[in-house]
């Protein structure tokens, strides 16, 4: 197991806080909250069961953080999901955040 | 695959609302009334289990159970949903905590005139055994708390698949109220690839699923009386039939499953694995309805070999000091003195259930214990009730396909059910471990007692798993496992650690553990007298194993769940 820490620029926040996903095989939770004392960023930290990932994760996170810059304390908890599972869950959870809580 | 229809055409199925492909949450919100869903101890509750990460394993927030508050039907409810894709179901202290809390707190409200009634739903292979031994307790705590709320409200179990109920979570369906299933699910008490690792491949073929869900499966443990209701994977047809479980209410006393041992008496009289009977036979030998079967003309087994010295013969024998031990059946011994029952599970190598001559506890020895235990309860119904003093030196539950087609889970509620009823008669209910005790045979004879003594020796082992086959089970050598036991204490074999867990209410130190000395015999009595004291006076649930001085060290997350879900209990607090 691997604990990752990301910074990335943002412009918009999350408001409230969202929960998607699960701790399953090939799969993920991700939990969303409002930014805190560490800055009004996207903080993201990543628990991963898969060690040695760690460029893919920056850019997986990069690319969908460069098109939704949304502000706010990121935790990543997967269980060996592929790119294209994270991005959906990151979509997932960003499109909650934008909807009225 | 008709049979999965349920009664169901297939148009029906194709255009049902799906139970089974809904996560924990989804299944919640399913059975709830609309807008009624409040989660408690969510996710930003950061209720993680502690032992994962030094694991290597990724935790989940809520650690794989969802408790949510709502009504169904207008009623005050309380699911309790378990994630099948978390760790496969697996029940460790903070996700075990979730639902027994949930459910003493369901208890408290219905027993000041707020009736909240319960549904669990099971998806789990059984105790997570990243955390064995504060999983096997968080088991015990659940079935003690399903017993606590029963009488006051009803408890409904639901398995829907497609993980099913395994392990000692089983022996909690088999005390719910109501059962219902769906024809993916399954129940039993081991898995599968356990009773393969434990008695070969002849035993248990665990890559033959038509065997698995002939033993196991949904229709078959409903065609036998094992489940109440059986319906296809239905969104609303399940929301229905929960529905009317809890309109049905609460049964009265004795009409329970677990209560029935007329029933179990009677159905293990006429089963007998030399007839080698199949699956298929059951549901005509025991009929669908949980009712006495008529006795067969069986010709009792004549008895030959001599039974084997064992821990729990000699020290039953030595600690009733000189009353007469009397085999209730030849692998199971009861003592009687003035003051107390000691009770003992031991080899009979005549055990028409062979799984279980090496002193497992299997079908036979778990009705023997529940009747033994009921017989006191009965005797001292207006009279100073007598301790019951369980001597423990078991190799575990029995892992057998007979075990498993009967519903060795059922069998072991009924023990459960038993010990519980006893310590809440008031009943003290001590635990004395000589030797081994393992899993669901320690759940069932020893872990719903108020003390819980050990010696501390090298031949006492307490743990959820044989090491063997914990290794083939979480993909890990024995090595490894032992490596993780120095630093996991919920994982380690020795019973110095499993002291410190919290529910260890003596480690004594003996000079012969196999063949005691009268200093020794002297030392343990006197401890079990003290015991006994402690028990009269103490709490007759289980909170003294949260609130003992270990506790408050090792069980910090547990006693976590129980504050955060007492704060969020009720609305706006």
């Amino acid at each position: 197991m691997q604990t990752l820490n990301y910074r990335f620029p943002a412009r918009g926040v999350a408001t409230h806080p969202i929960h998607v996903g699960v701790v399953a095989s090939g799969d993920l939770e991700i939990l969303l909250e409002p930014p805190g004392d560490d800055g009004d960023g996207v903080v993201v930290r990543v628990r991963t069961s898969v060690d040695g990932f760690d460029t893919v994760w920056h850019d997986v996170l990069e690319r969908f953080f460069t098109r939704t810059p949304l502000a706010g304390r990121w935790e990543l908890n997967d269980f060996g999901a592929t790119p294209g599972v994270v991005n959906l869950r990151l979509r997932q959870a960003s499109e909650a955040a934008g909807t009225a809580s | 695959m008709s049979e999965l229809l349920a009664g169901q055409t297939w148009q029906e199925l194709l255009a049902r609302p799906s139970f089974i492909e809904l996560d924990a949450l989804g299944r919640a919100d399913a059975l709830l009334d609309p807008g009624s869903v409040r989660v408690l101890a969510g996710p930003f509750d950061r209720l993680e289990s502690p032992w994962l990460e030094p694991q290597g394993i990724t935790p989940q927030a809520d650690d794989g159970t969802v408790v949510a508050r709502g009504t169904v039907d207008g009623r005050p409810v309380v699911v309790t949903a378990i994630e099948q894709g978390f760790l496969g179901g697996g029940t460790g202290e903070v996700s075990g905590a979730k639902i027994s809390q949930a459910l003493l707190l369901a208890a408290e409200d219905s027993r000041v005139g707020t009736p909240t009634a319960a549904v669990i739903l099971f998806e789990t292979g059984g105790v997570r055994l990243q955390e064995a031994n504060l999983g096997l307790n968080a088991v015990a705590e659940i079935c003690s708390a399903v017993l606590d709320l029963r009488p006051h409200a009803p408890v409904i179990g639901v398995v829907a698949g497609t993980v099913g109920s395994f392990g000692g979570m089983s022996i909690a369906a088999g005390l719910c109220t109501r059962l219902i299933v769906t024809p993916q699910a399954r129940i039993g008490l081991n898995g599968p690839a356990v009773i393969e690792q434990e008695g070969g491949v002849d035993e248990f073929d665990s890559r033959d699923h038509t065997l698995i869900w002939a033993v196991d499966g949904g229709g078959q443990r409903h065609a036998t009386g094992l489940a109440d209701v059986l319906v296809p994977d239905d969104s609303n047809l399940l929301r229905a039939a929960v529905v009317d479980a809890i309109r049905a209410g609460v049964p009265e006393p004795g009409r329970h499953r677990s209560e029935r041992l007329d029933v179990l008496a009677s159905r293990l009289a006429v089963y007998d694995p030399a007839t080698a009977p199949s699956p298929g036979d059951l549901p005509a030998l025991w009929g669908g309805s949980y009712e006495p079967v008529p006795a067969s003309s069986q010709p009792a087994a004549a008895k030959a070999s001599d039974p084997p010295a064992t821990r729990g013969r000699s020290w039953l024998a030595a600690l009733s000091r000189g009353a007469t031990v009397e085999a209730i059946i030849p692998s199971v011994l009861s003592a009687t003195t003035p003051d107390a029952r000691y009770l003992a599970v031991v080899p009979d190598p005549d055990n028409r259930f062979y799984r279980a001559r090496q002193g497992q506890v299997g079908l036979t020895e778990s009705l023997a214990l529940a009747q033994a235990v009921h017989d006191v309860i009965e005797a001292d119904r207006s009279a100073e009730r007598r301790a019951i003093v369980a001597v423990v030196d078991l190799p575990s539950q029995a892992y057998g396909r007979y075990e498993e087609m009967a519903g060795l889970h059922q069998a072991m509620a009924a023990t459960t059910d038993a010990y519980h009823a006893a310590r809440v008669a008031g009943h003290p209910v001590v635990a004395v471990v000589v030797g081994s005790a393992l899993s669901g045979g320690f759940l069932t004879h020893g872990l719903q007692a108020n003390q819980i003594l050990a010696l501390d020796d090298p031949g006492v082992e307490i743990h959820a798993m044989h090491q063997a086959a914990a290794a083939r089970i979480t993909l890990r050598t024995v090595d490894e496992l032992d490596e993780l036991a120095k630093t996991i204490i919920p994982m380690s074999y020795d019973v110095k650690n499993w002291a410190k867990l919290g529910f260890c209410d003596g480690l004594l130190t003996v000079s012969n553990a196999d063949d005691p000395t009268p200093a020794d015999v002297e030392l343990v009595g006197a401890a079990i007298t003290e015991a006994v004291r402690r028990a009269r006076v103490g709490p007759r649930d289980l909170s003294n194993r949260l609130d003992s001085d270990a506790a408050a060290t090792t069980r910090k997350a547990s006693r976590r769940v129980r504050d955060v879900l007492a704060r969020q209990w009720n609305p706006g607090s």
